[in-house]
């Protein structure tokens, strides 16, 4: 399938019912259970690292302009980033303020695109 | 938030797909893990049950949230159906929201109330990203660049935000090293490798010391 049709039903089919189906979980649960199982605890560790494997997927094959920054200079600014977010006392806005603006610095002195 | 969707934006129009594919996730997934990995892995072709999965799998982290704001809001013997409306629009933010702002709501009154301010979120964030998507259009290369970067920053620090045990530390390491890894093997699973192998291993491994200890 290809077209407006075909990324519809892919929408549909691979994002909304994938997604929420664990929404639906959620609801019926939140009527029986208390959340914290072992189960919960190994599902938590494999959301955070796919989450991290997006992420380094995102900086090691990059979308777009974003390709024509260097790879040191993207893994420096998220280095610089987290660094940030703890510094600033875990302020999640600091540490992607410091990310994009790191990036933005080290694209400048390397000569970037 | 308002940045990170300004960032999806920009990161659509970098895959050269359009702004719909954009649009429609937002709608429809709700969620800007998932909806990264959609747009992506639509970009690339990828095969659907490849999609699915690891779509699947960042929303997982979703059913927590909605089991801790759902057990706030719900009234007994009220119908069921607003509760099962209210969780599509369930994600990181509104459970921030509710868990700061519902105390002093009565509690007939949170339902409606967060249905509303789901409503409202979701429509800034179509022009949000609607927006980004411009900018990155009309913006020099660089700042374009620092655009799509918001996006990644944004998941990267919100997992060190969200992080309370070593095994939270243990798989942000280990899915960024394996993932990459896998994507030289596995392009189509690379985020299901990560994600499972990297995901289990954190669990296996701090799992032993929590029993040694």
């Amino acid at each position: 399938m290809t077209g407006i049709a075909g990324l519809i039903v892919l929408t549909l089919a691979a994002g909304w019912a994938t997604t929420y189906v664990w929404r639906f979980a959620g609801v019926y649960l939140a009527e029986r259970t208390a959340p914290d199982s072992e189960v919960l605890m190994w599902v938590r560790a494999v959301a955070t690292a796919l989450v991290a494997a997006l992420v380094a997927r995102l900086i090691v094959a990059p979308p777009g302009l974003l390709a024509t920054t260097a790879l040191e200079a993207r893994v420096g600014a998220m280095a610089l980033g987290v660094a940030a977010f703890y510094v600033f006392g875990r302020q999640t806005g600091a540490g992607v303020v410091a990310a994009v603006v790191s990036l933005f610095g080290i694209s400048w002195v390397l000569g970037g695109p | 938030m308002a940045a990170s969707f300004i960032g999806f934006g920009a990161l659509v129009r970098g895959l050269e797909i359009g702004l719909l594919p954009g649009l429609l996730s937002t709608l429809f997934v709700w969620a800007l893990p998932g909806q990264v990995v959609l747009v992506n892995m639509y970009a690339e072709g990828a095969a659907f049950l490849a999609v699915a999965a690891a779509v699947t799998l960042t929303a997982v982290r979703l059913l927590p949230m909605v089991i801790l704001v759902i057990s706030t809001v719900r009234l007994e013997g009220a119908p069921r159906w607003p509760l099962y409306l209210l969780a599509h629009f369930i994600a990181v933010t509104i459970w921030r929201i509710a868990e700061d702002g519902l105390e002093e709501l009565d509690r007939p009154k949170r339902v409606p109330w967060l249905l509303g301010v789901g409503i409202t979120l979701m429509a800034s964030m179509l022009v949000m990203a609607s927006t980004g998507y411009y900018l990155a259009q009309s913006l020099p290369p660089l700042l374009a660049a620092c655009l799509i970067f918001l996006t990644p920053s944004f998941f990267f620090i919100s997992l060190f935000a969200s992080a309370r045990f070593a095994m939270d530390y243990l798989a942000i390491g280990a899915g960024a090293v394996i993932g990459p890894a896998a994507y030289h093997f596995y392009p189509d699973f690379d985020l299901l490798v990560g994600g499972l192998v990297g995901g289990t291993l954190a669990y296996l491994v701090t799992r032993r010391r929590r029993r040694g200890s």
